[in-house]
C-alpha cells in the first residue's frame, strides 16, 4: 500500500514536471524562434553596454539616442560606483560580461593593459583634433588606447576681495595670506589645500613639489614614464620635504584640513587662497565669492606642475561590439556636441581642441585651468604607480605634523616604494 | 488549537506581580523605573547625537558633513527635494528595490532558518552536531575575496534563467539566502529548544503530522525569534554594499546602499548634503520594521504561550 | 565528552523524530514508540502542493538541463541532476529522511551562495590569478598580437566598404591614388574596374562583390575587425584593417604568434615562449603583458609563510586582531545585554520609544557610520574635539593607543544594537518562575541577574558571541573606513599600522604590494586565517558546552 502511494506520488511529480515543461518549451520555441530571427536583422537587438559615473550620465544619453536613431544599436549606460569601477572592469572584461566601453581616468590604463583588458583604437585624423597632452595620457606602449574627453586639473583660486594681485612664487603666496589674515579677524588661513589627516594628499601638493624640480618617476623621450627610475627620493624631493615641514611647522599646511573643510571655509571667505581643480568652482561660484584662478605658484624656482588627469573613453578587449563601439566614440564623442555636453555636466575642459576654443572663449575659468593643463604633464599610468601613493602620502603627512627628519622621512618612504616595485 | 494545559514557562514576570494601587513616591519610582529612564536617555544620546548630525547636515544645503559643528543652523528641504529629481539616480526606484530585496529576503531567511532550527531542534539524526558546527563556520570565512566568485556564479546561472542573474533583483535575493542559515539557524535553535516538547507530543497523540506542528503551532509559539531574526536580516539587506554592488550591475535594480554610495564615492564631488538626507531617509525602513515587529519581539510570546 | 558525542550520534538515526530534551520533557524522554506510519503530510491539500512544487522543481531542472546542454555546461548540468534527484528522494521518501525535508531549502542556498564561495577562493589560493594573470591564455594571445598591430606612421587612410563573395569578407577601399581596390585576407588587394561610388566618391559596390548593409557589418563584428587584407604579396607592406568598417588603415605586426610552436616573436627576431609562470618570456626574461591565469600549486600558501614582509609585522597584528575580537564582543555584549536588562521591565513606560531609539546606529547605513565618526574625530575641527570637549586636540585617530581605542569604541556603536536586540529575545525566553522563585528566597535583583540569568543567557548566546568574534576578527570595514589600520608601524616597510587587523594587512599586502593586486596571495592568506579563526571557534564552542548541551 505505502509503496504503491509513493510511486504514485512520484508519478504525479513526473505528470506535473512534464505538463510545466510542455508549457514552458512552447514559449522556449517562440524565444528561439526569436533569436534566429535577430540573426537576419541584427542591429534591431544590439546592445553596447557603457560603464560611467553618475555626472556622466546624462550627457551621454543624448548621444546615445542619436547613436541609436542611426545605426539602431541601443547604448545601455550603467551608472557604476567610480572608486572601484576600475577593479570591476579587470575582473569582469576576462569573463566576457563586461561592458563593451567605460568611462575611466587615464591613470588606470596602465593596469588595464597590464591584465589585457581593453583594446587598442585607431583615431585617425581625430587624432590631430584633440589636445596633445590628452592623447599622450591615453597612449601606452605606443599603442593609443582610449578617445579622451576632457582634462582636469589643479590651480590656484584666489579670494580677490581678500588678496587683489596675482602672487609671483608661493613664498608671496603665504606672505599676501598672511597679511590677510592679520587684516581681517575673519580670515583664518593664509592658504588652504585639502588634505587628509589619515593619508595626506601627493595629488594636491604635487605642484609644490615639482616646483622643487622633484618628481615621482623619470620620463622617456617621449613622455612615456620609466617604471624601473624612481625619482621621488632624490635630492630635489628632499628638498621639498625640507619645505613640506618648514611649512607644517608654520602652519601654511595643516593635515586636519580636509576637502570639504577646505571648500567649507573657502566659501565663507576665510582664506584669500585655495589650492583645488575645477571640480569646487561651481560650489564656490554659488556662495558668491569673488574668485580669480592663477597660475599655480613655484616654491622652489621652477615651473609649478599639476598632475594632469585625462578623462577616456575605454573598448573592453572582450567586446563582441568593436565595430560599433569604435563608431561612437570616434563618430559620436569626438564631436564638438558631445564634447560640449560632457564639459556642461563636468566642468572640465575639453579634450578635443575646437570645443575647447569654444569654451574657453565662453568661460574664462575653463581657459585658466585648460591653460594650466595643456602645459602640465600626464599622471603617470603606469601600474608600478599604485605603489606609490601610500608611502608618500604618509611621508608629506609625517612631516607636515613636524615628526622626523625631512631627508630621513622621505628616503625611507622613497626606499619603501623602490622595495615594493622590486 | 486545544491548548495543552502546560505552565507556560516564558511567563513574564509581569504576571503575577499585578500593580498595586499605592501611593506615588519618587523615591520608589526612581529605584523601581526611574534609573532605567536615565540610563536610557544616557544611550539614547550616545546612539543618536551622530545621527544628530547627519540630519542637520542633510538640512543645510551646500553644507560639508566634517567641520559643520553648529547643528541645525540652516533648515532646508532642498537636498530631499533634489534627491528626487535626478532621472539617472532613480532614488524612489532604489528605495522601492531595498524594501523589495530587504523584505523578501528577511520573510524567507525567517522560513528557511525556522525550518532549519525545527529540525535541529526536534529531530535526532547523524551529523547533526557537525552540521550546526558547520553551519557557523562557513559563515566565518573572510569574504571580501567573494565578489569575483559570485560574479562569475551569477552570470553562469544568468546564461541559462536570465531572470535571476547578474542584476537581477531576484538574483540579489538569492545570494542574500546563501546567508540564510548559520548564526540564525543559532539564534532560533536556542529559542526553539525552550518549547516545550510536551507541546509537539500532545499535537502528535492528536494525530497532527510533523508539518501541521510546525506551521499551525510552533511557528506561532516562537514569533518572538522569528521577528528578531526578521528584523537583522532586514537590516543586514538594506546596509549590504560589496556584493550588491557586483550583482546590482542596472540602476533600475539597485538598493539605496549601492546608489547612494554612488554620492560619496565622488571624489571631487561635494554630494555630501544630498547623500546625508538620502542617508537619512534609507534608515526610516529599518525603523518602520522594526516598529511593526517590536509588538512581536516583545510582546508576541505572551500571546503565543497562552494560547 | 568524544564518549557522549558517539553515543548520542549512534542513537540518534533510530529515534525519528524524537523530542529534544528539555527540563519538561524530561520525564517523557524514552517512553514514546515510534510513530505510527502513515503519511506524514498529513491533509490532502498538503499531498497536493508538495506534489505541485516538486514537479515546477523537476520542470525547471529539466529545463535548465537543456539549457545548459547547449551551453555545453557539463558539470553543472551533473550537479543539477544530482541535486534535483536528491531533493526528489528527500521529499518522497519519509522516517530517516524527515530533518531532511526541513534542511533542504536553506542548506541548498548555503551549497551554492556560501560553500561555492569558499571553494572557489580555495581554488583561487592555487592559481595566480591577479594584475596581470587575469584572463586566459587565449585573451592573453590576442591580447598581445592585438597591442602588436601598429599602423604603418603616417601612412594614409582609406574609406572602406566590407563587402562580400562566397562568404568570404573582403575590404573594399579607395587607395591614397585614387584607384578603388579590393582584397581579402589571401588575396591582397587588386584595383577594380568598375566601382560603383557614393555622392562622396566613397567606393560602395564592385562587379561580383556583395557590399554589406551596416547592419550585416554589425552582425559580423567579429569577423570585421579580424580581417587584415594585405596591401601587396610582400608581407612587409602591410595589411590595411579596420575598426570601424568605414575607415582603414595600414598595419604591420610588431610582433606575431606562431599556434604550432606556441611563440611570439617579434620584429628583431627575439622569440617568446610560455615560460610555465603564466606569461610569455624572452631567453633574457622579457615579459610580455598580458600574462594569464595558471594554477602554481602551493607557491602561494609558501609565499605567505616565507616572506619578510609578512612574517615581520605578523605577531602585533595577531595580537591586536585578537585584542580587538575578544574587546568588541565583550563590550557591544555588556552594553547590549545591560540595555536589554534595564529596557526590560514590565512597568516602565516609553519603552518602545527607547528601543527604536538605541537601534538607530544599526539601522543607519554602516559604510556612512564610519565616514562620518571619522569627521566627528578630527582632531581640530570634529565635533567630539570641538564641541563636547570645548577646542581640546586629542589626537582620536592618530595616536596609536587612541586609535585603537576609538576603533573599539566606533564598533562598540555599531555594534551595540545587535547584541542588544539579542539579549532582548534571549532575557524574554528565560522562563519568569526562575526568578520569581529566586525572589521569593531572598535574592536581590543583582544576585537574581548574576546567579540565573546571566549564565542562562551566556548558554543560549555564546554560539552568537563565538559568531561575533569571528566577524569582529574580520572586520575589515570599520577598520578601513575609520583608520585605515594606521597610525603607521615606523620599523616596516609595509603600509601597516597600529590598528591593522590580519585581514586589512592581507589586504594590504594583496592588493597594495607592489601595486599589483594578486588574489590569489590574498585567497590563500584568508584561507590561513579562516583556518585560525575556525579552529578558536572549533575550540570556544567546545569550551562553552553549548553544543554538549545539544546531546
Amino acid at each position: 500500500m505505502k509503496v504503491t502511494r509513493r510511486t504514485t506520488a512520484a508519478a504525479v511529480v513526473a505528470l506535473t514536471a512534464i505538463t510545466a515543461l510542455t508549457a514552458c518549451s512552447s514559449s522556449d520555441d517562440a524565444a528561439s524562434s526569436g533569436s534566429s530571427e535577430s540573426a537576419a536583422a541584427p542591429a534591431s537587438d544590439q546592445t553596447l553596454t557603457i560603464w560611467l559615473d553618475e555626472q556622466r550620465a546624462p550627457a551621454v544619453e543624448p548621444i546615445a539616442e542619436q547613436f541609436q536613431a542611426d545605426t539602431g544599436i541601443t547604448v545601455k549606460s550603467v551608472v557604476k560606483d567610480f572608486s572601484t569601477v576600475d577593479q570591476d572592469f579587470i575582473s569582469q572584461v576576462p569573463t566576457g560580461k563586461g561592458p563593451d566601453i567605460i568611462v575611466s581616468p587615464h591613470d588606470k590604463l596602465g593596469a588595464y593593459v597590464q591584465n589585457g583588458v581593453v583594446s587598442p583604437i585607431e583615431l585617425g585624423d581625430t587624432a590631430d583634433q584633440l589636445a596633445d597632452v590628452a592623447v599622450q595620457a591615453v597612449t601606452y606602449d605606443g599603442d593609443v588606447y582610449g578617445l579622451p574627453y576632457s582634462i582636469e586639473n589643479v590651480a590656484l583660486l584666489r579670494n580677490t576681495a581678500l588678496v587683489p594681485d596675482v602672487a609671483t612664487d608661493f613664498d608671496d603666496v603665504i606672505a599676501k595670506g598672511q597679511a590677510a589674515v592679520e587684516a581681517d579677524a575673519k580670515v583664518k588661513y593664509p592658504f588652504l589645500l585639502g588634505l587628509d589627516p589619515k593619508q595626506g594628499d601627493p595629488y594636491h601638493m604635487y605642484p609644490l613639489q615639482t616646483s622643487f624640480g622633484s618628481s615621482v618617476f623619470a620620463q622617456n623621450e617621449d613622455g612615456s614614464y620609466d617604471a624601473t627610475r624612481l625619482t621621488l627620493g632624490d635630492e630635489a624631493g628632499q628638498k621639498f620635504a625640507a619645505a613640506v615641514k618648514t611649512w607644517g611647522e608654520e602652519g601654511v599646511l595643516n593635515a586636519n584640513i580636509t576637502g570639504d573643510i577646505a571648500l567649507e571655509a573657502f566659501e565663507k571667505g576665510e582664506s584669500p587662497y585655495y589650492l583645488t581643480g575645477p571640480w569646487n568652482v561651481p560650489a564656490i561660484k554659488d556662495a558668491g565669492i569673488d574668485y580669480a584662478i592663477d597660475p599655480l605658484p613655484s616654491a622652489g624656482g621652477e615651473p609649478a606642475q599639476p598632475f594632469l588627469g585625462v578623462n577616456a573613453f575605454f573598448i573592453s578587449s572582450k567586446s563582441e561590439n568593436k565595430v560599433a563601439a569604435t563608431k561612437f566614440l570616434t563618430d559620436y564623442l569626438a564631436t564638438d556636441a558631445a564634447q560640449k555636453a560632457l564639459f556642461d555636466v563636468g566642468g572640465r575642459p575639453p579634450a578635443l581642441t575646437t570645443a575647447y576654443d569654444e569654451v574657453a572663449a565662453a568661460d574664462a575659468d575653463v581657459k585658466a585651468f585648460g591653460d594650466i593643463g595643456l602645459d602640465g604633464v600626464p599622471m603617470p599610468a603606469i601600474p608600478e604607480m599604485a605603489a606609490v601613493w601610500a608611502d608618500w602620502g604618509g611621508a608629506e603627512l609625517q612631516l607636515i605634523k613636524g615628526e622626523g627628519d625631512p631627508a630621513e622621512v622621505w628616503t625611507k618612504a622613497a626606499d619603501n616604494v623602490e622595495s615594493k616595485i622590486k | 488549537m486545544s491548548a495543552p494545559a502546560l505552565s507556560p514557562r516564558r511567563t513574564p514576570s509581569a504576571t503575577p506581580t499585578a500593580p498595586q494601587k499605592r501611593p506615588f513616591s519618587l523615591r520608589r519610582w526612581f529605584r523601581d523605573t526611574g534609573w532605567r529612564h536615565l540610563v536610557a536617555l544616557v544611550l539614547v544620546v550616545f546612539a543618536v547625537f551622530p545621527l544628530l548630525y547627519v540630519l542637520s547636515a542633510s538640512l543645510n544645503p551646500g553644507g560639508s558633513l566634517v567641520g559643520s559643528n553648529s547643528l541645525f543652523t540652516t533648515i532646508d528641504f532642498s537636498n530631499y527635494v533634489d534627491l528626487f529629481g535626478n532621472p539617472s539616480q532613480p532614488y524612489g526606484q532604489w528605495f522601492v528595490n531595498t524594501l523589495v530585496i530587504g523584505l523578501t529576503t528577511a520573510v524567507l531567511t525567517v522560513f528557511m532558518g525556522a525550518m532549519a532550527a525545527y529540525a535541529f531542534s526536534r529531530m535526532r539524526f547523524t551529523g547533526r552536531r557537525m552540521g550546526l558546527l558547520s553551519l557557523m563556520l562557513v559563515q566565518m570565512f573572510p569574504q571580501f575575496l567573494a565578489f569575483v566568485s559570485i560574479f562569475l556564479l551569477l552570470s553562469s546561472i544568468g546564461d541559462v534563467f536570465p531572470a535571476i542573474g547578474l542584476g537581477t533583483r531576484l538574483g540579489m535575493i538569492m545570494v542574500y539566502l546563501g546567508g540564510a542559515l548559520g548564526v540564525n539557524t543559532y539564534l532560533m535553535y536556542g529559542y526553539f529548544s525552550t518549547v516545550p516538547v510536551s507541546i509537539d507530543e500532545a499535537a502528535k497523540i492528536d494525530g497532527a503530522g510533523h508539518a501541521r506542528i510546525f506551521f499551525t503551532m510552533i511557528l506561532r509559539l516562537v514569533a518572538p525569534i522569528l521577528a528578531v531574526v526578521g528584523l537583522l536580516s532586514f537590516i543586514a539587506t538594506t546596509g549590504e554594499y560589496v556584493i550588491a554592488s557586483v550583482v546590482l550591475t542596472d540602476p533600475s535594480t539597485q538598493t539605496l546602499a549601492v546608489g547612494l554610495y554612488q554620492y560619496v564615492s565622488q571624489a571631487f564631488s561635494n554630494n555630501w548634503a544630498i547623500f546625508s538626507a538620502g542617508a537619512v531617509l534609507a534608515a526610516v525602513p529599518v525603523m518602520v520594521v522594526f516598529l511593526l515587529l517590536q509588538k512581536y519581539i516583545v510582546g508576541g510570546l505572551t500571546a503565543g504561550s497562552v494560547k | 565528552m568524544s564518549q557522549h558525542e558517539t553515543t548520542a550520534t549512534d542513537v540518534a538515526p533510530s529515534r525519528p523524530g524524537a523530542p529534544a530534551p528539555g527540563p519538561a520533557s524530561a520525564s517523557d524522554r524514552g517512553r514514546r514508540p515510534r510513530p505510527p506510519r502513515r503519511i506524514e503530510s498529513g491533509t490532502m491539500v498538503a499531498l497536493v502542493t508538495k506534489i505541485v512544487l516538486l514537479g515546477l522543481l523537476d520542470a525547471v531542472a529539466a529545463f535548465a538541463i537543456v539549457v545548459m546542454v547547449g551551453l555545453d555546461m557539463w558539470l553543472p548540468i551533473v550537479a543539477t541532476v544530482v541535486a534535483t534527484g536528491l531533493i526528489n528522494w528527500i521529499y518522497l521518501g519519509r522516517g530517516t529522511r524527515l530533518p531532511g525535508k526541513y534542511l533542504v531549502p536553506g542548506v541548498a542556498f548555503l551549497l551554492v551562495f556560501q560553500v561555492f564561495v569558499v571553494l572557489y577562493s580555495g581554488y583561487v589560493a592555487f592559481t595566480n590569478y591577479g594584475d596581470g594573470h587575469n584572463g586566459s591564455k587565449d585573451d592573453a594571445i590576442a591580447a598581445i598580437s592585438r597591442a602588436g598591430l601598429d599602423r604603418v606612421p603616417d601612412s594614409p587612410s582609406y574609406p572602406v566598404s566590407v563587402v562580400e563573395k562566397d562568404g568570404e569578407l573582403g575590404l573594399l577601399g579607395q587607395a591614397p591614388d585614387g584607384d578603388v581596390v579590393v582584397g581579402t585576407s589571401d588575396e591582397p588587394l587588386t584595383v577594380v574596374d568598375d566601382p560603383t561610388l557614393n555622392s562622396l566618391g566613397v567606393p560602395t559596390g564592385a562587379p561580383g562583390w556583395t557590399t554589406l548593409s551596416l547592419s550585416d557589418v554589425l552582425g559580423r563584428q567579429g569577423e570585421v575587425v579580424d580581417l587584415t587584407v594585405p596591401l601587396s604579396e610582400d608581407p612587409g607592406d602591410g595589411f590595411l584593417r579596420t575598426d570601424d568598417a568605414s575607415t582603414a588603415y595600414v598595419y604591420r605586426s610588431a610582433i606575431v604568434y606562431d599556434e604550432a610552436t606556441d611563440t611570439f616573436t617579434d620584429g628583431d627576431g627575439v622569440v617568446y615562449t610560455d615560460d610555465g609562470e603564466g606569461e610569455f618570456a624572452s631567453a633574457d626574461g622579457q615579459v610580455l603583458r598580458p600574462g594569464w591565469k595558471i594554477t602554481v600549486g602551493f607557491e602561494n600558501f609558501e609565499r605567505a609563510f616565507s616572506d619578510p614582509q609578512i612574517s615581520g609585522p605578523l605577531l602585533r597584528v595577531t595580537v591586536w586582531t585578537f585584542a580587538f575580537a575578544i574587546l568588541s564582543v565583550a563590550t557591544t555584549f555588556a552594553l547590549g545585554l545591560f540595555l536589554a536588562t534595564v529596557l526590560n521591565h514590565p512597568r516602565m513606560r516609553g519603552v518602545k520609544v527607547y528601543r527604536v531609539l538605541v537601534i538607530l546606529p544599526y539601522a543607519f547605513p554602516a559604510f556612512l557610520s564610519g565616514l562620518v565618526w571619522a569627521g566627528l574625530m578630527n582632531p581640530e575641527f570634529g565635533f567630539i574635539n570641538q564641541v563636547l570637549l570645548g577646542g581640546a586636540e586629542v589626537p582620536w585617530l592618530t595616536d596609536p593607543w587612541l586609535a585603537r581605542f576609538s576603533v573599539l569604541f566606533v564598533n562598540l556603536w555599531l555594534g551595540y544594537p545587535y547584541m542588544f536586540l539579542v539579549c532582548t529575545g534571549a532575557l524574554q525566553s528565560l522562563p519568569g518562575e526562575l526568578e520569581e522563585a529566586a525572589r521569593v528566597d531572598g535574592a536581590g535583583p543583582w544576585t537574581v541577574f548574576r546567579s540565573i540569568k546571566l549564565p542562562l543567557l551566556l548558554v543560549s548566546t555564546a554560539p552568537l558571541l563565538i559568531a561575533s568574534f569571528a566577524f569582529n576578527f574580520n572586520n575589515f570595514n570599520v577598520i578601513y573606513m575609520l583608520t585605515r589600520g594606521w597610525p603607521r608601524f615606523d620599523d616596516t616597510t609595509l603600509d601597516i599600522g597600529s590598528t591593522d587587523l590580519l585581514i586589512t594587512m592581507v589586504y594590504k599586502i594583496a592588493f597594495g604590494s607592489g601595486g599589483a593586486r594578486d588574489f590569489g596571495l590574498a585567497s590563500a592568506l584568508s584561507i590561513l586565517i579562516f583556518l585560525l579563526v575556525a579552529a578558536v571557534s572549533v575550540v570556544a564552542f567546545r569550551r562553552t558546552k553549548s553544543l554538549e548541551e545539544i546531546n
